[in-house]
């Protein structure tokens, strides 16, 4: 007895007591909710059997019902393509932009910093701009594509099905590249000076000593934000519901906005559940490589 | 062509209105071994940095191998520098760090692989060739660091303080090596260092830099034996020069020296009577005379024994530190008899601190 008082005071037992505090705490917050959908995903739910747990279990019925249903694959097609197109766009604006601000031109700081102003704008506000800006009559974007002479007529960017996809994705590229280029600059900022200035003694030329020293140096950097890329990008929710709510006829629609639309709009709780749970499924694989990247951080 | 491998004539440097370096004139002789040396802030690696191209110079000529190199950048001026942080590539192993300058100049695989097996054997890093930087010791990273500069057969070495980060007993040993290398290569080597025993150990020339200017330049002995002037005396040399104040005796062959209380010694030249000046006299060059042939007694203020030499720091103003090879029991606040060897007091003017012809 005493022992095992000892140890609590100062010891394993002192040790685990610390751990399990933020371990209860994200199980409560995010284990059962996580557990609780999963299950979810399992059973028969309607709206009557909502407010109890024990609801008969169905086994992989609801999988097998979505896979069924003839919207499911182009979802996530569009999923696929929205995630790629942002995190492609996101990337190399938010590392080009990085790269020119780390030149360190009067201000370059500054002008930097101004940059996550688009950050931090709530998603809901970012789309109303950009309703604006894609607009198919008076849209901004529409009178530099056309005065540029890209395109004869306008593009009618939320409400044609071939663009409805990309009026989302551009607005979604615009919200993450500030993000991108402080985690890319932060990284650029830890790879010392030294080591440009040897390989610059050493014969390398600028396109060379960005393959050979910032690149390699950067790999777990640039690991971490793409696999931070794909959580933020399979999390955009507001984007949708403010520009194009997922239409016209799903040209649009995401897993996740779909989700959402199933359990609440469509009261279909045990359907939004399982594109959540195969939504988990992705997240979890960029987790891991998140997890993985920023632990085989290079030391010099 | 000139026997100058490096030569810098007029050269100016400003960092919009600091004057990093005032008109420095340097030849560097091929297969010479120069040191810079000076306090922080001298622009000692300032002027590395312009020789390696990574800093511009402002005005002047720099010209290396017979070929002007204002405005060329550092890949093409074919130098190495060994940085005082090493800069070794973390991603890299040491195989690829040393192998990397190569790479860069389209060397084939098969012969940057043969040459650093080749550099690493004169090194003793042939078992370390498949590590990384992260996984060697400080004095492994440094010979890596060294290693990389040797491979490529530059046309000069620059070395940027590259011993402080080691620990003393290492730093004298690599001080060997480094020269040793040195003279095995035959090449041309710029050291920067502010520790003057580095300086003069290792170098056939000695640079002094103080405030971006030059102060003096020369053998390391001549430097010692012969500072042009007041800074040069006291940054030379270990334990500092010993300063007292003087004025020249009125028959001109002696000096009254100001140690709190008037003190007469016989002058080491004519000066004319009156003149203000300084008198420099090195710890090691005052020694303990008999009672009979002392020219000075002054009282001890402390005595520290390293057991192969007895530091005697006076109780006077200025203090006079000596340096005395021998043990002897004497205790502060007794008056000991001392002797300064003539022919090696220095004289400075007291105001512009240059020492007199």
């Amino acid at each position: 007895m005493r022992r095992f008082l000892l140890s609590i005071s100062d010891g394993r037992g002192f040790d685990i007591g610390l751990v399990s505090v933020p371990l209860a705490f994200l199980f409560a917050m995010a284990g059962l909710p996580l557990i609780y959908n999963i299950v979810m995903s399992f059973q028969e739910v309607d709206m009557f059997s909502l407010g109890t747990f024990a609801r008969p279990f169905v086994g992989f019925k609801n999988y097998v019902t979505l896979f069924s249903l003839p919207e499911t694959w182009p979802i996530l097609g569009n999923t696929a393509v929205f995630v790629i197109a942002s995190i492609a766009g996101q990337f190399t604006i938010g590392f080009g932009l990085a790269l020119f601000f780390w030149t360190g031109f009067p201000g370059s700081s500054w002008l930097r910093g101004l940059f996550l102003v688009s950050w931090i704008m709530p998603g809901l506000v970012v789309g109303a701009i950009w309703n604006w800006i894609l607009s198919g009559d008076f849209g901004v974007l529409n009178y530099i594509l056309r005065e540029s002479g890209l395109i004869s007529d306008n593009i009618f960017w939320r409400s044609d099905p071939d663009f409805s996809l990309w009026a989302v994705v551009i607005a979604n590229i615009w919200l993450g590249i500030s993000f991108n280029m402080i985690l890319l600059s932060v990284g650029l900022s830890a790879i010392s000076q030294d080591l440009y200035e040897a390989a610059e003694l050493d014969g390398a030329n600028v396109i060379q000593r960005f393959y050979t020293i910032t690149l390699p140096m950067m790999r777990s950097t640039i690991g971490a934000i793409i696999s931070l890329g794909l959580i933020f990008t399979l999390q955009q929710f507001d984007l949708f519901a403010a520009i194009t709510a997922g239409g016209p006829n799903n040209s649009s629609n995401v897993a996740q906005y779909w989700a959402w639309d199933l359990s609440f709009r469509q009261y279909d709780f045990a359907q939004g559940a399982t594109v959540s749970v195969i939504m988990i499924v992705f997240v979890m694989i960029a987790s891991v490589v998140y997890v993985r990247s920023t632990r085989h951080e290079v030391r010099g | 062509m000139t026997a100058n491998q490096i030569e810098l004539s007029g050269v100016n440097k400003y960092y919009g209105a600091y004057h990093a370096l005032r008109n420095i004139d340097l030849k560097i002789r091929k297969g010479s071994f120069v040191a810079l040396v000076g306090p922080s802030g001298c622009g000692k690696s300032t002027l590395l940095r312009s020789l390696a191209g990574l800093e511009s110079i402002s005005e002047g000529e720099l010209v290396i191998a017979g070929a002007r190199m204002n405005g060329v950048p550092p890949r093409k001026r074919d130098l190495a520098m060994v940085f005082q942080s090493y800069a070794l590539y973390p991603h890299m192993t040491v195989e690829e760090n040393l192998t990397y300058s190569l790479r860069m100049r389209g060397v084939g695989k098969a012969e940057a692989r043969r040459k650093a097996e080749e550099v690493a054997a004169t090194t003793g890093l042939s078992n370390l060739l498949g590590r990384y930087p992260r996984e060697l010791s400080g004095g492994q990273r440094q010979r890596v660091a060294m290693s990389r500069a040797i491979i490529r057969n530059p046309k000069a070495f620059l070395f940027d303080e590259p011993l402080s980060n080691l620990d003393a007993a290492l730093r004298v040993h690599m001080r060997k090596e480094i020269r040793a290398l040195h003279e095995r290569l035959g090449a041309t080597s710029v050291y920067v260092t502010h520790d003057q025993i580095e300086a003069m150990t290792m170098a056939d020339h000695v640079v002094v830099m103080r405030q971006g200017v030059i102060e003096q330049q020369g053998a390391p002995l001549e430097l010692y034996d012969r500072p042009a002037n007041q800074f040069v005396a006291g940054f030379i040399g270990s334990p500092a020069m010993n300063f007292v104040p003087c004025i020249a005796g009125a028959d001109g062959r002696s000096l009254v020296l100001d140690l709190g209380t008037p003190q007469t010694v016989i002058a080491p030249k004519a000066v004319a009577a009156g003149r203000a000046l300084t008198m420099g006299v090195r710890p090691e060059h005052i020694e303990l005379s008999s009672e009979a042939d002392a020219t000075l007694r002054l009282p001890v203020g402390a005595v520290e024994s390293t057991g192969a030499a007895t530091y005697v720091t006076t109780a006077t103003l200025p203090e006079l530190v000596i340096v005395l090879n021998s043990r002897i029991q004497i205790r502060p606040g007794e008056m000991i008899p001392l002797r300064l060897d003539q022919s090696r007091l220095h004289l400075f003017d007291k105001e512009t601190q240059v020492r007199l012809a």
